[in-house]
């Protein structure tokens, strides 16, 4: 949509500063940032804005005018806007307390009686299930989250408020339930720490809400209802692993009100896959943000085809100085490998807001894989100017302590980083790196596993929980570890090649195969994703194959006994030395160069040698030893064969 | 504020580096290696202690003094000075990362541990070693420098390496200029490469959020570590706990701007500031400050440090006048050390204890009755052992001074001081125990000026004055410069004794115990100038003032009376003084006070008899003084008694005998240099005479010859008297004069000298 009218441009900034103030009432300080921040990112009208650099006043002088108490939003619905005018001092109460985080006391002005506390029972979900269909039809549901629930009063036992004022309650219930979950767990990987803990207020929330829900519909007031609470069922359903309604009640929440980011970010944190987001995505309201969830999702699940970028093109034409667009497109060139162009974006982004120091462990991921420690030094010392105690910093110090091999003091902030966000994924990744790196395999599990209990669509801690695994000897563990990983990553050779070997390492080699050769097929593809939309390289597919995977292949023909398969692919191993195209001598391995003289081709060599001697062809056999010699690597062995191999000539010779 | 890294120790690894490259020519090795000798080593290492060596030795060292020591001399490479070289390593650190690869690089100037070598050698490793390089001994000052700063480097967060980062930019930003010069590049954002690559501005945003403080000057709190912060103060309890003095002014700024600037507080400041009040005479808020020392010390020490708590607090009571809390404190330090087996504290709270005792007897008879430490005697030859025992040189010679002192008090004569000062200053110079010379000296003038060699006694004050003043406590030069302004003051030099008691500077005074000293000397010394003046209005004034302050030394009290006394004379109001007299006789005789004292007292009863018309009553004690002061050689003592028993002597019409007796001391007392003794004893002579002249046949050559010798008595006499610019005196003389021309038949003569008389008082008023 090259076109994109400026009517409709004034209506998405009214949404979302709509939403900015209903997510600022509720408490969802992330939500209304993402919503702030994409609206300022609108052009600015030219009629609007006197001069280029007062853009933000402007805007805000609009959103004035019109709206003079945009401290409060006003409220549609008459019954609700009745109740929130009466209790509006107590609300103003319980807002100020969740600001000062006194969660159980915001809690408690607007629902003083305790709720029922403790983990999950087993019953619950299942009941759980069955409630909005049968909310749906009406009458007589009472009776049946009676029997599903024992002794627990099923309708409504909240006394009459506003669903703002709900919840905030409820919500700051949740949010005390997270708190008092985290002083629980201790130190990050202390003896408490075993993601066994759980948030014992989730049960009083999802009986609270069944409850209003239900008696909503037997009003018939289902109508009305805003998103929010829709939006809070969602995310204690999906604490409860039943996920399938979680989705649904989120996707009910977006659909009354499209603008809370929150919402996406849960639901795109439920989909598994990009098959299963492409049969979501029809179920979804038909608005501006369903696309830029379409593509967070795409970003997150690693889609980087053309046409998520071509998304990704048409919304920043909306928002063209949006930088979580900005970021997306980042990091859509970090998961194709385009390390340089990733690193550009970032390095501009950082240039225009010097404070952000949002995705910065990513933009520090980058110049770890690019070995850029200048660079990455500096990038933390920004983000220790700006906050030290964030984990995205902690994140990018621990990186660079990381490329500098002390691993401790990476390990360190790594923790830090957890101990300030249990959550932070990548946090627990990159500290199973670092234990891995330590020898430390056991808590190297222990960390890829939380990152993965996190988010299950992290294929560096299932490889890495693969790798820790081959450490350890246990390679059947490993390759279910390095299947997931792979799944999430059809197109990344290191996975496949790891699965193969690890398939040697349990005697399937003909499975082994398989995977390599999945492998081979990954990296010609990504060679050739790399090159998308970049001017940086040539438009020329690089064909070269990775000799490693090819000597691996040989080796296992050789395991089956099908040698000749064998020769061929270490012939191919050797092909590789020049490339595909070699017009020239050149010794450097530059772009769409051969590899060169390898460790793996000088063995592939000394393979091939072997093989001729034993078949006699002993000249090709001398051929290939001279080389071998030549080259330098594997001398004396090179040499002992030669030595044989006169032997044998002589012998020939002698007695003709 | 780090640790212990600052950006001159930076530059100093620097430079260390830059030294074993090779391209310090051997001209200038030896400058260069000293340089970082004395910047690398710690303080107390550097043993000579005067302060032209610690002056340079700020706690930081600015570029700028790299600049000159390294500019002078030519590099290996042509055209390049030293200086340049390092200017060259310093910019070359241009990031962060940087940094830190060159905190790693430092351990290629080490040697390797055998532990390495061996495994070099294992694996094979040919010692490709660069032939121009030197490596630096593991041990050696420049080694262990060199492995703390890359343990140091190591132990920091990342953001207190961000901070060193910082500061190291800012230390070398002067430099630019000339770093400009060689490498033409460099600009205005050479100092991180990181800017440079990205063409950033000074002015650009993420500059400023990084390198934002940096257009802001005083940052100098950043070039100081705590490591720095901590020497600093512990030079400065040192100077305090040596010298007695409190802070000046300025260095307490700098100091609280230091400790300020970094997050941890060390908590040798705490004590500082507690030296600091304690000094400055605040009592509750010293105990307050010793308490949080001692509070923020407890934890970090394995080592218990309650006796030197117990030590401080009993001090400090006892420097407030709570006596008897500061016994029982000392009592409890002295128990807690023997406890912990700690000598020096042991020790040195005994000999504190014992002075303390010296100097409040009332207080310390509870003490004794326990037996803690025996009689003074036995007290002081244990405490000799104890320090021959630990070696404690100070203690020694403080210790043989102490029985110099208590010798002395107890009329033992001179000799056996004289053999314990001597014994204390060989002590002194052989163990170059420099800080006790000055009570030494002092101890020795006061032998000299007991011995009544005025010279001599004025010598050793001179001499401390002029040597040894500065490497000892301030006190003794306070005490010193009081004692030589009353020499001064009684050879009638009232102006330089006033300038000599100017000389002590503003800094000492402010110290309480000091100033009150100095305060009440120089009171002292204005109340005998009034009363000889004959201007008792003033002089009572100036006893009030010196009433004022309660805790004055025994010395100074017992002085104050004396004057008072004196004063009470003046006013002939003999049965208030004769009062105060007995008073002050009971308590010296409670307090076994020092013989100087009661000999005083004893011819000042003699003489208020004399004055008061019944001369013949104190001859008794008059003799018993003599006796007395002779036999424990206070000569001074002895010709004051001399003179009250030649009074005596006089009002008994004993004419020749006295004048035998005068004439014969005549030549001491004028040794004494002491102006008004002189005097009186001139005009006792005079008397004498005068009485002898009575005697003989009137008209006979005899009396004419007694009347001359009368009158030249008189003259010198009056010479004295005017000297001291003693009024009362003066007009006496005159008067005699007068009376002894009237019965020559010299009228005319006679009447000059009543007019003189007149002149005299009117003057003496005029100038009253």
């Amino acid at each position: 949509m090259p076109a994109f009218s400026k009517a409709s441009a004034e209506y998405i900034r009214t949404a979302l500063q709509e939403a900015v103030v209903k997510c600022s009432e509720r408490c969802l300080y992330q939500s209304a940032k993402w919503a702030a921040e994409l609206s300022v990112s609108l052009p600015v009208l030219p009629s609007a804005s006197t001069s280029f650099n007062t853009d933000i006043d402007s805007q805000m002088q609009d959103v004035d005018q019109p709206a003079p108490s945009v401290v409060l939003s006003s409220n549609k619905d008459a019954e609700e806007a009745r109740l929130e005018a009466q209790e509006l001092s107590r609300y103003l109460l319980a807002k100020s307390y969740f600001d000062c985080r006194e969660y159980d006391r915001c809690a408690a002005v607007f629902i003083p009686s305790a709720l029922p506390r403790g983990p999950l029972s087993p019953n619950s979900p299942n009941t759980k299930k069955g409630t909005p269909t049968k909310a749906a039809k009406g009458k007589g549901k009472e009776a049946a989250i009676n029997a599903g629930i024992e002794a627990v009063p099923p309708s409504n036992i909240l006394p009459p408020m506003s669903q703002k004022a709900l919840f905030l309650a409820l919500y700051a219930k949740y949010m005390s339930g997270e708190k008092r979950k985290d002083e629980d767990s201790e130190m990050v990987l202390g003896p408490a720490d075993g993601g066994s803990t759980v948030n014992k207020e989730i049960v009083g929330i999802i009986r609270c809400l069944e409850g209003w829900f239900a008696d909503r519909e037997a009003k018939n007031l289902g109508g009305s209802n805003q998103g929010w609470l829709e939006y809070l069922y969602g995310i204690v359903l999906a604490k409860g692993k039943t996920e399938e309604d979680a989705k649904k009640w989120l996707l009910r929440s977006v659909h009354l009100f499209s603008y809370n980011w929150g919402a996406w970010l849960e639901l795109s944190e439920l989909l598994n896959s990009e098959e299963e987001l492409r049969k979501f995505v029809p179920a979804l309201p038909q608005n501006i943000m369903t696309l830029i969830f379409h593509l967070y999702s795409s970003q997150e699940l690693y889609q980087c085809s053309d046409s998520v970028h071509q998304a990704l093109t048409d919304l920043e034409n909306i928002f063209p100085n949006s930088q979580f667009l900005k970021t997306q497109r980042a990091l859509l060139f970090y998961h194709s490998k385009d390390f340089d162009e990733a690193e550009t974006i970032f390095s501009a982004l950082l240039h225009a807001d010097p404070h952000r120091i949002d995705a910065l462990d990513h933009y520090s991921n980058i110049l770890y894989v690019m070995s850029a420690r200048p660079k990455l030094a500096f990038l933390a010392q920004v983000a220790t100017a700006t906050d030290k105690f964030r984990p995205e910093t902690c994140c990018v110090v621990g990186n660079y302590y990381s490329l500098k091999s002390e691993h401790e003091k990476a390990v360190q902030y790594f923790r830090r980083a957890l101990t300030l966000d249990r959550n932070f994924l990548s946090a627990w990744t990159l500290m199973g790196h670092e234990y891995v790196e330590m020898k430390n395999t056991h808590a190297a599990i222990e960390s890829y596993r939380r990152a993965v209990d996190v988010n299950r669509k992290d294929y560096r801690a299932w490889y890495g929980l693969g790798q820790a695994y081959e450490v350890l000897e246990m390679h059947l563990y490993a390759l279910f570890y390095f299947q997931r990983a792979a799944s999430l990553r059809p197109y990344d050779p290191k996975m496949w090649h790891a699965m193969g070997s690890c398939y040697d390492k349990i005697d399937r080699p003909i499975q082994s195969i398989k995977a390599f050769k999945r492998a081979l097929v990954a990296g010609t593809y990504y060679d050739q994703a790399s090159s998308f939309g970049s001017g940086t390289t040539t438009g020329e597919p690089n064909a070269v194959l990775d000799p490693e995977t090819l000597y691996q292949i040989a080796l296992m023909y050789e395991k089956l006994n099908q040698p000749e398969e064998a020769a061929s692919y270490m012939e191919m191993t050797l092909a590789q030395e020049e490339g595909p195209r070699d017009d020239d001598d050149d010794d450097d391995d530059g772009g769409g160069r051969g590899t060169g003289v390898t460790n793996t081709t000088s063995k592939a060599r000394m393979w091939l040698a072997k093989w001729e001697f034993a078949r006699g062809e002993l000249g090709r056999a001398m051929e290939l030893a001279n080389e071998l010699c030549q080259d330098g690597v594997e001398v004396e062995e090179a040499k002992a064969l030669i030595r044989d191999l006169r032997a044998r000539l002589e012998s020939r010779r002698s007695p003709s | 504020m780090s640790r212990y890294l600052t950006p001159s120790k930076i530059g100093l690894l620097a430079l260390i580096a830059l030294y074993t490259e090779s391209v310090v020519p051997s001209a200038a090795t030896i400058p260069i290696l000293s340089f970082l000798v004395s910047h690398v080593l710690p303080i107390n290492s550097s043993s000579p202690r005067n302060e032209a060596a610690l002056r340079p030795r700020d706690s930081t060292l600015a570029i700028d003094d790299f600049q000159k020591a390294t500019i002078g001399y030519v590099s290996g490479i042509p055209g390049r000075t030293i200086w340049d070289l390092l200017l060259n390593k310093l910019w070359k650190l241009n990031s962060f990362d940087a940094l830190h690869v060159f905190f790693d690089s430092l351990s290629s100037l080490l040697q390797k541990t055998p532990e390495e070598q061996q495994k070099e050698a294992e694996e094979g490793v040919d010692q490709v070693l660069n032939a121009h390089r030197m490596l630096i001994s593991r041990i050696s000052p420049l080694g262990v420098f060199v492995r703390r700063a890359q343990l140091e480097f190591t132990r920091l967060q990342f953001h207190d390496g961000v901070t060193l980062w910082k500061g190291f930019v800012a230390y070398r930003t002067p430099t630019l200029a000339q770093w400009k010069k060689r490498n033409k590049t460099a600009g205005n954002t050479s100092f991180d490469v990181n800017l440079q690559e990205d063409h950033l501005g000074l002015g650009d945003r993420l500059t400023e959020v990084i390198y934002g403080e940096l257009g802001m000057e005083g940052q100098q709190g950043l070039n100081v570590s705590t490591e720095d912060v901590e020497k600093l103060l512990e030079y400065q309890v040192d100077h305090m706990q040596r010298m007695g003095n409190r802070l000046p002014q300025v260095m307490k700024t700098k100091l609280r701007n230091m400790v300020e600037s970094g997050v941890t507080v060390p908590s040798l400041s705490h004590y500082v500031s507690f030296l600091d009040s304690w000094k400055a005479g605040d009592y509750p808020s010293s105990f307050d400050k010793l308490h949080r020392y001692f509070d923020y010390t407890m934890h970090n020490r394995d080592r218990t440090f309650y006796q030197y708590a117990l030590l401080n607090l009993a001090i400090l009571h006892a420097d407030f006048g709570c006596y008897s809390e500061a016994i029982t404190a000392m009592q409890e330090t002295i128990s807690t050390a023997r406890e912990n087996n700690d000598m020096g504290c042991l020790n040195y709270s005994l000999s504190w204890l014992y002075h303390f005792g010296k100097a409040h007897p009332e207080e310390i008879h509870e003490v004794q009755k326990k037996g803690m430490l025996g009689t003074d005697r036995e007290a002081l030859a244990f405490l000799k052992a104890k320090a021959k025992e630990t070696s404690m040189w100070t203690l020694l010679s403080t210790s043989l001074l102490s029985e110099a002192k208590l010798a002395l008090s107890n009329g033992d004569g001179a000799a056996q001081a004289l053999e314990s000062i001597l014994k204390a200053s060989h002590l002194n110079v052989v163990k170059n125990v420099s800080n006790a010379v000055g009570s030494q000296m002092s101890m020795q003038s006061s032998v000299f000026s007991r011995l009544g060699v005025s010279c001599q006694a004025w010598l050793y004050e001179e001499l401390f004055l002029q040597c040894y003043a500065s490497p000892c406590p301030v006190e003794d030069f306070v005490h010193c410069i009081c004692k030589s302004a009353f020499i001064l003051y009684q050879r009638g030099r009232y102006k330089q004794a006033l300038a000599r008691m100017e000389e002590v500077n503003e800094e000492t005074l402010q110290t309480l115990r000091y100033s009150q000293y100095w305060t009440a000397s120089l009171g002292l010394l204005k109340f005998r100038r009034h009363l000889h003046r004959d201007n008792l209005t003033a002089a009572e004034n100036v006893l009030a003032q010196l009433r004022a302050p309660l805790n004055l030394t025994q010395d100074l009290q017992f002085n104050i009376s004396i004057l008072e006394m004196d004063l009470l004379i003046q006013r002939r109001d003999y049965s208030k003084a004769m009062e105060i007299l007995e008073d002050l006789a009971t308590t010296l005789d409670e307090q076994e006070a020092d013989i100087y004292q009661r000999v005083k007292l004893m011819t000042l009863k003699a003489l208020i008899y004399d004055k008061a018309g019944i001369p013949q009553k104190g001859f008794s004690v008059a003799l018993r003084a003599a006796s007395l002061a002779h036999r424990s050689r206070l000569l001074p003592a002895l010709w004051e008694a001399v003179g009250r028993v030649c009074a005596v002597l006089l009002s008994l019409s004993e004419f020749l005998p006295a004048a035998k007796l005068l004439e014969s001391i005549m030549p001491q007392v004028l040794e004494c240099e002491d102006c008004y003794l002189s005097a009186q004893t001139f005009a006792l002579l005079a008397d004498a005479h005068v009485g002898m002249a009575g005697q003989a046949k009137a008209e006979t050559l005899q009396r004419k010859e007694q009347l001359t010798k009368a009158l030249e008595h008189i003259e010198r006499s009056f010479d004295e008297y005017s000297r001291i610019e003693d009024v009362r005196g003066q007009c006496e003389m005159m008067a005699k004069k007068a009376t002894i021309m009237h019965l020559n038949g010299d009228p005319v003569l006679a009447n000059d000298c009543a007019a003189k008389y007149l002149d005299i008082k009117k003057a003496a008023k005029d100038q009253g």
